[in-house]
């Protein structure tokens, strides 16, 4: 028989309803063909997509990825999937157990060779019944994704209700106000310049908001798709510094950025962008006493990192890995204040990892954050 | 005179603060501002405004925090404040009502021109021009 459980890297399989069933189904072949005094090891073989799990009847039971390409290493597997017809090699007997869609498992059972017809027809019927057990399993199985999928929308649904009443009520308010009060023709020249000003900013804000939660929403429902192309870094850097701008606070200012000339990537232009307006949106938040944010670029021969540093409050590295979490804000006594809806960071990793990348935190020398997107290069 | 009449205005968020500000000043008040719990706090013991603005997600304390030390000060416990936040649950809204506050307004839905009026409501006699 071949190793098949032996490598693999999940011993748990027989937990579920169907490999419970495909076991029993395998003891009971095991036993008929043990009676014939035919059989040295049987196993039961079920293909899910691109995972193989193999129960057999010596206890070995395992899980793995790249199935068909394993099956494919046996011609007789091969053969009775494809047939869908018991293949008897003479040092195996390989039974397809077939379910409503077709073959869904095989019954392997080796030493076996040349069976007699009571034999056969015997291993026949278990694998038979194997198989309808499997299709059963398999459906449950989808049921229970599917609920799944839809506690996660009804999550995803209530939390974004939550980010709707609070987080876009806060640029609302602003707009609002400084309308009524433009409409009431009360302000001067001067502080009517500024109220238009904040209108158009927290207009802005108002859509970076909507726009990650529309991001999350397609990244939970449907995944995203990138529209991949050349993209000059030092541009987008510049076009994000520039977006940003006006949020900076009267302490912040950006330090020249550094290093980011003459590199390409090949990357989704817009989601690139949102990567970096996230990054230092969070960067002027959460240093709210001001201070430099720096923007500045590492790269070798495959992969470049634009680095984003704030000398802000900084980020407890026990805590770090829930930042990236979807509304996984770090809130502490000191930051329970700051607007935001756990969106950002979440989108900014998930984009940077469509992208073959990744995004990183580490404390900048002094206090703060150092955010590292890393990229790979064309 | 309206002049006198001083409000303090407790708001974290710099764009929320200036713009109340410009509202309650062009309507005669004047008017501080404290930018988190602690600093709201010093400033109505230093200023004695006649009423107070509250926000209640604020750095420090939080702005329940802030009237619970107001109202635990002979000098600040008088001082009529009003909530004004971005939550509207009614849970806030209670338990803000049951520490003392006169109204509860969601930012949103609550209109620059209409704190003056609340401020008339609360403390009208002294907003009238004393001649």
């Amino acid at each position: 028989m071949p190793d098949l459980a032996s490598p693999w890297d999940d011993p748990d399989v027989t937990d579920d309803a169907a490999s419970k069933l495909f076991l029993e189904s395998v003891r009971l072949a095991s036993r008929l063909a043990s009676a014939a005094g035919r059989i040295r090891e049987a196993a039961l073989l079920v293909l899910r997509g691109d995972v193989l799990t193999c129960i057999a009847i010596s206890g070995a039971a395992g899980t793995g990825g790249r199935g068909p390409y394993r099956i494919s290493e046996y011609p007789a597997f091969e053969e009775a999937i494809t047939t869908g017809r018991i293949v008897d090699d003479a040092t195996r007997v390989v039974l397809p157990a077939h379910g409503e869609s077709g073959v869904v498992g095989l019954l392997v059972i080796a030493g076996a060779g040349g069976l007699d017809d009571g034999l056969r027809d015997a291993l026949t019927a278990l694998s038979s019944i194997a198989g309808l057990g499997v299709s059963q399993a398999m459906a449950a199985g989808e049921l229970q994704l599917e609920a799944e999928r839809s506690r996660r929308l009804e999550r995803l649904k209530s939390e974004f209700l939550n980010i709707a009443a609070h987080e876009l009520r806060s640029p609302l308010g602003i707009i609002r106000g400084y309308s009524s009060m433009l409409s009431d023709g009360m302000l001067s020249e001067a502080d009517r310049g500024v109220a238009l000003t904040r209108i158009v900013e927290k207009a802005e804000e108002m859509a970076r908001l909507i726009s990650d939660m529309l991001e999350t929403a397609r990244l939970e429902t449907l995944g995203l798709e990138l529209e991949l192309e050349p993209v000059d870094l030092i541009e987008v850097i510049d076009n994000a510094v520039q977006a940003m701008r006006p949020l900076l606070g009267a302490n912040h200012r950006f330090a020249p950025v550094a290093g980011c000339g003459d590199v390409a990537v090949v990357a989704d232009r817009a989601r690139l962008n949102t990567v970096l307006t996230n990054l230092i949106d969070n960067a002027i938040k959460y240093s709210p006493d001001g201070g430099e944010i720096e923007i500045d670029c590492e790269h070798d021969d495959r992969v470049v990192s634009i680095l984003v540093r704030d000398h802000g409050i900084g980020i407890n590295a026990d805590q770090a890995h829930l930042l990236f979490t979807r509304f996984g804000r770090l809130v502490t006594p000191e930051t329970s204040h700051i607007r935001g809806t756990g969106l950002g960071l979440y989108l900014a990793r998930e984009s940077a990892r469509l992208h073959g990348g990744d995004i990183t935190v580490a404390p900048t020398h002094g206090g703060g954050s150092t955010f590292r997107v890393s990229l790979p290069l064309a | 005179m309206e002049d006198d009449v001083k409000v303090l205005l407790i708001e974290d968020d710099v764009a929320a603060a200036e713009m109340y500000r410009l509202r309650l000043v062009a309507d005669g008040y004047s008017v501080v501002i404290g930018h988190d719990g602690h600093e709201g706090l010093r400033l109505a013991v230093d200023e004695g405004p006649d009423f107070i603005y509250l926000d209640l997600r604020l750095p420090g304390l939080d702005g329940f925090e802030v009237i619970e030390g107001l109202r635990a000060n002979a000098a600040t416990m008088h001082i009529p404040v009003i909530i004004l936040t971005n939550y509207g649950e009614p849970e806030l809204r209670e338990r803000g009502m049951k520490l003392g506050a006169l109204e509860f307004l969601v930012k949103a839905d609550t209109n620059p021109a209409q704190l003056s009026e609340s401020v008339e409501r609360a403390i009208g006699p002294r907003a009238l021009p004393s001649i």
